[in-house]
């Protein structure tokens, strides 16, 4: 399926790094969310594990909120196809628990827009999948 | 000093059909061919190729060469499809997500859902990363 684009580069960059990971970090739900559609799909494909609508996604954030005391991404190179609406990024996720344990994920991300906002989301991890 | 950037901003960039073409049909085209040369043609002398997910780094042509000579002797069947890319002259970079269809010598299809990710140096890829969706089947070879 090919969307028709509607965001600038620098826009597409501010929608996944700063509006999407910096409310995940924030653990904040609502703009979290605020970046999906409402029948969006979030697929971990290292795990082959599916998120299916906003409220699939939304019970998944909200256990992985609850998982860690302090979520990180940084480290962004991000990979634009502005002509079709695509976007990929590499990062480094740095998740910490409540008794100090810190995992770190090199992780790569692909989404694809429609309308500004995220219509699939494919997660690729390089480890075991935190997104369950 | 070398002071390439995978991914950078101060790279020329090249039209948009050539990373495509690159990934599709030079890259993936020689390796489902098993056509070492035409693979090889792809990066420069000192690429680095790094499978994610199990951390594995192939450093220079020659481990490359070696990685992609046991590859082509391990497995009778190698395809590559259902690509979507995400290209990006600015950045001089490609990322893509492809279905591989691949069957070890004597034994069952194996189906994978995988992504790369493609720096190019110039015309050629210099540091590439893949993830895979099962065990690694890159796996360094006799250099």
């Amino acid at each position: 399926m090919q969307y028709q684009p509607t965001l600038s580069r620098a826009e597409m960059i501010e929608l996944a790094t700063k509006r999407y990971f910096g409310s995940v970090d924030a653990k904040d739900l609502p703009s979290t969310l605020a970046c999906f559609h409402d029948d969006a799909m979030m697929t971990v494909q290292t795990s082959f594990t599916d998120h299916v609508g906003k409220e699939g996604i939304r019970r998944m954030f909200e256990d992985f909120f609850g998982a860690y005391e302090t979520i990180v991404h940084k480290d962004f190179v991000c990979t634009v196809d502005e002509a079709n609406g695509r976007i990929a990024a590499s990062f480094e996720a740095v998740l910490t628990a409540a008794d100090g344990r810190v995992t770190r994920l090199f992780n790569t991300n692909f989404w694809r827009l429609r309308e500004g906002r995220f219509q699939t989301v494919h997660i690729y991890m390089s480890g075991e999948n935190v997104l369950v | 000093m070398d002071k390439w950037q995978g991914g950078g901003s101060d790279q020329a960039a090249l039209p948009y059909p050539f990373y495509v073409d690159i990934v599709t049909k030079r890259y993936f085209d020689g390796v489902d061919n098993k056509n070492l040369t035409q693979v090889l043609n792809c990066f420069t002398s000192d690429a680095v190729l790094t499978e994610a997910t199990s951390n594995t780094v192939h450093e220079g042509r020659a481990a490359i060469s070696a990685m992609f000579d046991k590859l082509f002797t391990d497995f009778e069947k190698i395809w590559h499809g259902n690509f979507v890319h995400v290209a990006d002259p600015q950045s001089n970079a490609i990322c893509s997500q492809f279905t591989v269809l691949i069957t070890p010598n004597g034994g069952e299809e194996l189906r994978y859902e995988n992504c790369n990710r493609f720096y190019c140096k110039d015309r050629l890829f210099h540091r590439v990363t893949v993830y895979m969706s099962g065990d690694n089947l890159l796996q360094p070879g006799d250099a």
